[in-house]
């Protein structure tokens, strides 16, 4: 172990996609030489252009003992089509990345690329956990309550993309996965997990979601709270919510679209008259610190769930800052053997329902 | 009776020849019993360089100057890589600091202990600068270590080279250039004097290095400049000093180039790895990292890496302590260069004349000026 890392810490590598996302490869490229200075304990393999990887490393403070270059020549779009762009790119940085981590070369993977194609890139490379039909991509949402020993203000949401056309069955895994994640990551030893409904009353929603909730009610191994209606996401009601991939991204977008707008209003405001622009600046220190709870550059990305190894989506407009912290939570679940986690929650609810 | 004691035994050091740790700046330069000349010498920092010194607090300061020998770190793989120089028979140490001569004691204790040998050990002599006045000079390293280290120059043949090794603190690759360059008659006198006026330096501390720069046998003397980056400084903050000045994250990298320079033979390489795995906690992951990034960077061949690996493999790798296998380490090593694929190393920089005077505004800007030519925090 190294004796720079923190007493108890196991070194984890985590392999960064350098050429995804809206501002590769030079915040992401810097991102990982933060990292570097500021967590010793996690070694990061990049993988894209090596001449432009070195290009940016040579201008940033880093610690080159922690940092890994891997040449990759070619890089999917971020507008590309997923299945094209990976047949069209066998030595696509994300494509190559995945296959390091499935070979053992490193332990998780973050990319602020292309989901789709990253996510392919996962599936196609990766193998999905017994009992998991359908990765899941989750996202973290602030709330108006805490939760956890650290104390954490959002609730995950999952899924909110991967799979649009769910089974009961798939969202009782998507619980459980949600659920382990909760208790590892945010050190949550019983999360509160709740299926999205049009209503809190079990018979509430389509088909699925009538079987998902009769299914839940049974799994032992989940503190399953019943359905939450969209109105309990932002109060913080469950701190894992369930529902289809469909459902999740428009939820997620409009909740994004909604936080916007309020930013928007605010700058509105500040400018049409003297008064209100005072009134804003005696709440500003409140302002910052909803703004420092909501940034989603301090909590890095969104795990995707199923696999065997752990993918985090970072945000396609993701700084360095955000591909440091998304670096940081891979690690955090790797060391607290997610996917073993996830694995055993789902086999033995599976063996308890053959029984 | 303690001072008496004292006296004494400064007394004692003054009638020392050429003394490890003798008190005069110039002792070094009239020895009495007269020896070959080395075949090469090594000139070393001591803060940040060698010892692993944190003084950017005062309460960091204070610990550093009250500290026994003991309880000082020196820098992971610097005391194996002192002893692989000396063993290789004709080198001089030498050990230029910026501390305080009244430190002299604790920290040749220090070297012994890790059972470093030198042959000079100059320290500042804070205490006489404070005592006349001369405030500027306790914190101005131009005025004080060109000088020393020109006096310590002088009187060795032309052909005698010279390795220095100084960190990303201050401004030793700046210093170690300048006196590459004047020995090597590449800054005139009028140069020289703007230089050090600009710098901050004393007058007369100017003039004497005018005075040994124009008597000393010219030629190429310094041969590599190593700058350890304690603050990982970007390497592209030295590229101004061109190829000479290899900018180092550890010393396994600096040994690796040393062995490129046929300084260091491949079992003193891994020596100097064994020690900073088994003393300093090192993993193979870090090495290897340290190996990838130095042949990214254009500071050492490929070709270099196969011909270590390959005097590894005939020769035996010597004993290998905390480290695995010797056939897995050559393995997990050459799977780091082989994921580089084909793409050429960075451009190492060019060796062109070295504009000191914009060096100087960078690496050493005057007061209420910003340093130039570090990187934006991130």
């Amino acid at each position: 172990m190294d004796p720079r890392a923190p007493v108890g810490t196991r070194s984890v590598t985590v392999a960064v996609d350098a050429m995804g996302g809206d501002h590769a490869p030079g915040e992401i490229v810097r991102g990982v030489a933060m990292l570097s200075l500021e967590a010793p304990h996690i070694y990061t393999l990049l993988v894209g252009d090596g001449e432009a990887i070195g290009a940016v490393l040579s201008t940033v403070r880093h610690d080159p003992e922690r940092i890994a270059v891997h040449h990759a020549p070619e890089a999917v779009k971020m507008w590309e089509k997923p299945a094209e762009a990976l047949k069209e790119h066998p030595q696509a940085s994300i494509l190559v990345a995945a296959q390091l981590v499935a070979d053992g070369a490193a332990d998780a993977l973050v990319s602020a690329g292309n989901t789709g194609a990253s996510v392919l890139a996962c599936a196609r490379t990766w193998r999905k956990i017994p009992g998991v039909h359908r990765a899941a991509l989750a996202s973290v949402y602030p709330t108006e309550i805490r939760r956890g020993e650290k104390d954490d203000p959002f609730s995950l949401i999952l899924d909110v993309g991967a799979t649009l056309d769910v089974t009961a069955e798939d969202l009782v895994a998507f619980a459980i996965m949600g659920s382990a994640y909760a208790a590892r990551v945010s050190k949550n030893p019983r999360p509160r997990v709740a299926l999205l409904s049009n209503g809190a009353e079990a018979g509430k929603g389509p088909p699925e979601i009538v079987e998902a909730h009769r299914l839940l009610q049974e799994a032992t191994e989940l503190n399953f709270v019943g359905n939450v209606e969209g109105v309990d996401i932002p109060r913080g009601t469950a701190d894992v919510v369930v529902c289809s991939g469909f459902v999740g991204n428009v939820v997620i977008k409009m909740l994004e679209g909604v936080s916007e707008t309020i930013v928007r209003l605010g700058h509105y405001a500040s400018k049409e008259k003297i008064l209100w622009r005072a009134g804003l600046a005696l709440l500003s220190s409140g302002i910052s610190r909803l703004k420092e709870v909501t940034d989603w550059e301090q909590y890095g990305g969104a795990p995707v769930l199923g696999f065997d190894k752990l993918f985090i989506k970072a945000h396609g407009r993701s700084r360095a800052r955000a591909i440091a912290n998304a670096a940081k939570v891979a690690a955090k679940a790797v060391q607290a053997g997610l996917a073993e986690d996830i694995e055993s929650a789902l086999k033995s609810f599976h063996s308890r329902r053959a029984a | 009776m303690a001072r008496e004691d004292k006296d004494k035994r400064r007394d004692k050091d003054r009638r020392k020849p050429v003394a490890p740790g003798g008190p005069s700046l110039l002792a070094a330069q009239t020895p009495a019993v007269v020896t070959p000349p080395p075949r090469h010498v090594y000139r070393w920092d001591l803060d940040k360089t060698y010892l692993k010194t944190e003084f950017d607090t005062l309460k960091q300061l204070l610990r550093s100057a009250f500290e026994g020998a003991a309880a000082k770190q020196s820098v992971p793989g610097a005391s194996a890589l002192l002893r692989e120089l000396r063993a290789g028979g004709g080198a001089r140490i030498c050990f230029i600091s910026g501390s305080p001569r009244q430190m002299r004691r604790v920290l040749t204790q220090k070297l012994r202990l890790d059972g470093v040998e030198f042959d000079e050990f100059i320290l500042k002599p804070n205490l006489r600068n404070m005592l006349t006045g001369r405030f500027r000079a306790m914190r101005e390293q131009v005025g004080y270590k060109l000088p020393a280290l020109l006096a310590g120059r002088s009187g060795l043949p032309p052909e005698t080279r010279e390795t220095c090794f100084g960190d990303d603190a201050e401004a030793d690759g700046f210093i170690y250039s300048l006196y590459g360059d004047v020995i090597a008659g590449r800054v005139k006198r009028r140069l020289l004097e703007e230089i050090l006026e600009r710098a901050g330096a004393y007058e007369d501390d100017a003039q004497r290095a005018v005075t040994l720069a124009e008597s000393i046998a010219s030629g190429e003397a310094v041969q590599r400049i190593f700058i350890h980056l304690d603050r990982r400084s970007p390497t592209s903050r030295f590229d101004r000093y061109g190829a000479r000045l290899v900018p180092v994250f550890n010393y396994f990298q600096a040994a690796m180039v040393m062995f490129e320079d046929e300084q260091l033979t491949a079992p003193a390489v891994v020596r100097v790895a064994l020690e900073m795995v088994d003393r300093f906690g090192y993993t193979v992951e870090a090495l290897r990292n340290s190996l990838q990034d130095l042949l990214r960077r254009g500071r050492l061949r490929r070709t270099t890496a196969r011909a270590l690996a390959a005097e590894l493999t005939e020769g035996g790798i010597p004993q290998l302590g905390a480290l695995p296998s010797a056939r897995e380490l050559l393995l997990s090593f050459a799977t780091r260069v082989r994921q580089l694929g084909d793409v050429p190393s960075m451009q190492i920089p060019i060796d062109v004349p070295i504009d000191y005077l914009a060096a100087l505004e960078a690496d050493l800007p005057r007061k209420g000026k910003k340093r130039t030519d570090i990187a934006p925090p991130l």
